[in-house]
This record gives structure tokens, C-alpha cells and sequence, in this order.
């Protein structure tokens, strides 16, 4: 095990939490996205899908910034937000974890919709002659033939989650303890003479956990496959 | 057919462009991020002087002081401390010869122009005290950037490391600490006076006590790569000729006289 010093677990520990909060916070609007873009018919649908995947495409230091504009105490978002909830997400752990969940959202939605797309629409519509309704053919039939995508995006969206720099850099900036998540206490140490022992251990640590977030999201999406009768 | 037709033209095209002569290379300048206004006026008089125009790269002294010691093709180091150019002094990475500090600043606390009311800093104002909770002070990032370590000194001189420390917004370079004061984000901002002087959305509101940190003091040298190009000693010269400190002194920086 390699010994970190207080200051390293932190960064660790945040980077978990952020990563954790980014998945709640958008694995449901994801899902629902991912169902629109594969099988919603309406105009606009490719224009959505487009959206979606701006994150993936447009640097990250540009999304911190857009969020800056947008959530900050004077944002068309952020303002309101401040005034009547007194919430403010510039500077803040949950700030950090909206930046996150922006980055990661496009990953989910993929890994939704693949699973999506899996799922034999005969079985849903034998499910309708069996007079399920639409709500009940979702959560009986559509949705527990998709999990394994959920999970699996769930999962890749989370690894990532813990190394998202740009966005979290420019929206939530550099504190420790607070918005210093692994990449950027990495970064940190890169910058600072005789920093290189920290940011190797940190390195570590993060290639680690990145490595075994993917291989679970793989187990999981085996195991699922598995679980649903089909091959792996 | 077409397509190759084609490709032969573009490359016919691109090779019979004129190249510039290799005298006339650019000069390649890695500058602390305080130095960006300046810099790019005085950019444009080396230019209209008949020379080429310099290229710049911007960011906190510490960082360009890493690329440069990774290799980073830069032929004038400008770095805003002098522990930055003596670590790269230190790796060999600069002519020594050419080592020179002619460029001062002063340390001040701004705050967004729409909420800024002057106040006096002493030894014993307890900054803490004007912050409402959840509010923070932006500055670059005491741990390597000079700007965030004159402020950590002055914020120690006053005894309120402890206290301000946790509530700083720290960045990574004083370009972004004033977006996040001119945006409201931070309430206030420590920052180089000239920033305070040549950015919209801030006013100062107090200046640091000179005594309160470490004197602020450039320091410009050529790399060991522009060590035998005369254009980067021609451009050196020319910045800290007569003429650029009047360029110097009106974006506020402080020159011998």
C-alpha cells in the first residue's frame, strides 16, 4: 500500500465523493435522455444527441467556463439559485460534482442507449398484447433488460468522474479540501519543485482506481448479460 | 484523377510559400501572466519597429518554469519572482549572462467595481471579518505561483494565514483570479497592481504595505537555446530599453527611474 501523507487522502477521498455525487446527480436525466435520443421521434432529436456529446468534444476548460457564466452568482442559473436557496455551487464540493457530472453525462447516455438498443423490442411489444401499459412495460420489461448499459455507464461515468481537470480547474477552482479533487492535487504537485514524488504516488493512485472503476463496469455488464440469459 | 490533380496543386501551392528567413525566426517569450498587457503593447511597438512579432505564451511563472526545464522551445524567460528563474538557473536552462531585474509591482486587494469601497490595511485589519461566510478571496495558488506566495507572505505578516488561508480562491494564474472578481464570484481578489489598474470589472481597494511581503521583482533572462540568436538579445535589450520602461510605467509596473 503506499503511504499518502493527510492532505493526498484528502484529495483521494474528495475525488470519490465528487465522482459518486456527479453519477447521482445525472445517471436519471441520463437515462432519460439516452431513451429520447434512441427511440423518441421528434424534431430535434439529432440536434439533442449532438448536445449531449458536446462535452466529450469541446475542450473541458470551455464547459467550466460556460457553467461559470451560466451558474455563477450572477448566471442567469446561479443567481436565482443564490437568492432564493442561498445556494452557491462556485467554489463548492457540489460545484466540483456538477462540473463532473457535465463531463461524464455523454458517457452514461452512450452506454445507456447501447443498452438500449439491446433490448428486442418484440418482448416489449408482447408485453403490450399482455395489456401492460407503457409505464409498466418500462419498469417490468424495458428497463431491467437495460440495466446492465445503466450499470455499466454508471461505472465508466464514476472512473472518469475522479479524473475530470479542465471543468472543475475553471468552475470550481483549486481548494483544498474542498474542489482540490486527485487530478488536480496532481497537478498541484507538478507544479511545485521537488513535487515529483507526490505526483507519482498520486499517479498511482489514480491509474488504480481508474483501471479497476473499468474493469468492474465490465464485470458488471458480464454478470448482468449473464443474469439476463444472454451471452456474455 | 481529380482528387490527385488536386493534391499535387495544394502541394505546390504550400511549398512555393515564401519561408521566412531564419534570421527572422520569432522570438519565442514565456511571460508571467501579469506581464500580458504590457507585453502585447510592447509586442506591437518591437513590430512596427520593422521586426518580427514576438510569440508569446502566458501563465503562472511557475508553470512556464516546468515546461522550460521539459525542454519548451523558449527563447526569453520572464518570470514575476526570482525563485522561479533561479530554479531554472540552477538546471542550466538560461544564459546567466543574461539575468536581469529591472521590473517591480506593488500587491493590492481589489474587489468587484460594482461593490468596491476603499479601505485601509494595516497590520492588524482582520480580513476575515469583511468576508461573509462562503465568501472567498481569489489569488494564484499560494503552493508555486508568485503571486499566490507574495500574497501567503503578506497574509503571514498580518497573522491571518491561519484564518485566510482556507477561504482563498486559489488559481492558476492572476488572469483567472480577476475573471472570478470581476464576475463577483470572489469578493475580493489580492492581486498585482497593475491588473488592479488595467482590468475593467475590478478596483483596488487597499494596497499591501511594501514591507508585508518579499519586494516584487521580475527577472528576464534568455535560454541557453537563444543564448547565440541575435534577435532574442535585440528583443531583451529593447525591453528594458529607456523607451519600453515609459511603456512599462504607464501600465503601472515599477522601473528605476
Amino acid at each position: 500500500m503506499i503511504a499518502l501523507a493527510a492532505e493526498e487522502w484528502a484529495a483521494v477521498l474528495l475525488s470519490l465523493d465528487v465522482a459518486l455525487r456527479s453519477v447521482a446527480v445525472s445517471l436519471i436525466p441520463a437515462v432519460a435522455v439516452a431513451w429520447l435520443v434512441a427511440r423518441g421521434r421528434f424534431p430535434g432529436r439529432m440536434l439533442l444527441d449532438a448536445l449531449v456529446h458536446l462535452p466529450l468534444v469541446v475542450p473541458p476548460v470551455v464547459i467550466g467556463w460556460g457553467l461559470l457564466m451560466l451558474f455563477g452568482v450572477r448566471g442567469p442559473i446561479g443567481a436565482p439559485l443564490n437568492e432564493w436557496f442561498g445556494l452557491r455551487l462556485v467554489f463548492t464540493t457540489e460545484g466540483a460534482a456538477l462540473a463532473t457530472a457535465v463531463m461524464s453525462f455523454p458517457l452514461i447516455v452512450r452506454a445507456v442507449r447501447l443498452g438500449l438498443e439491446n433490448v428486442d423490442p418484440g418482448l416489449e411489444a408482447a408485453a403490450r398484447t399482455l395489456g401492460a401499459g407503457p409505464l409498466d412495460r418500462f419498469l417490468t420489461v424495458t428497463l431491467p433488460l437495460m440495466s446492465p448499459g445503466i450499470l455499466a455507464g454508471a461505472v465508466t461515468a464514476f472512473a472518469a468522474g475522479l479524473g475530470e481537470f479542465g471543468a472543475v480547474i475553471t468552475f470550481a477552482s483549486n481548494i483544498p479540501g474542498e474542489t482540490q479533487t486527485l487530478p488536480l492535487a496532481i497537478y498541484n504537485a507538478t507544479q511545485t519543485p521537488g513535487g515529483e514524488a507526490v505526483a507519482a504516488r498520486l499517479a498511482l493512485v489514480s491509474f488504480t482506481l481508474a483501471v479497476s472503476g473499468l474493469l468492474l463496469a465490465e464485470v458488471i455488464a458480464r454478470h448482468m448479460g449473464r443474469l439476463l440469459g444472454r451471452p456474455a | 484523377m481529380r482528387r490527385r490533380r488536386f493534391l499535387a496543386a495544394a502541394g505546390s501551392l504550400i511549398t512555393s510559400l515564401p519561408l521566412p528567413a531564419r534570421a527572422a525566426a520569432p522570438v519565442t517569450v514565456f511571460a508571467a501572466a501579469s506581464l500580458h498587457d504590457a507585453l502585447r503593447e510592447l509586442g506591437q511597438q518591437w513590430q512596427v519597429r520593422g521586426n518580427p512579432a514576438p510569440r508569446f505564451s502566458f501563465a503562472a511563472s511557475s508553470a512556464l518554469a516546468r515546461q522550460i526545464e521539459q525542454g519548451a522551445p523558449a527563447d526569453l524567460f520572464m518570470s514575476a519572482d526570482d525563485s522561479w528563474m533561479d530554479h531554472v538557473q540552477e538546471r542550466h536552462h538560461i544564459a546567466n549572462a543574461t539575468r536581469l531585474s529591472t521590473l517591480g509591482n506593488r500587491l493590492v486587494l481589489v474587489a468587484p467595481a460594482s461593490a468596491a469601497s476603499p479601505l485601509a490595511l494595516t497590520r492588524d485589519t482582520e480580513l476575515a471579518t469583511l468576508l461573509r461566510p462562503q465568501e472567498r478571496i481569489a489569488t494564484a495558488d499560494p503552493a508555486h505561483a508568485p503571486l499566490g506566495r507574495y500574497a501567503r507572505a503578506a497574509l503571514e505578516w498580518m497573522g491571518q494565514w491561519q484564518a485566510i488561508g482556507p477561504r482563498l480562491a486559489r488559481t492558476e494564474n492572476v488572469r483567472v483570479a480577476l475573471l472570478l472578481v470581476e464576475r463577483g464570484e470572489a469578493r475580493f481578489g489580492i492581486v498585482y497592481e497593475t491588473d488592479a489598474r488595467n482590468t475593467e470589472g475590478v478596483r483596488q481597494v487597499a494596497a499591501f504595505p511594501a514591507e508585508s511581503h518579499p519586494e516584487i521583482s521580475y527577472a528576464f533572462a534568455l535560454t541557453r537555446r537563444a543564448e547565440s540568436n541575435p534577435a532574442a538579445h535585440a528583443l531583451l535589450r529593447f525591453l528594458t530599453s529607456p523607451d519600453s520602461a515609459a511603456t512599462w510605467r504607464r501600465f503601472g509596473f515599477l522601473t528605476p527611474a
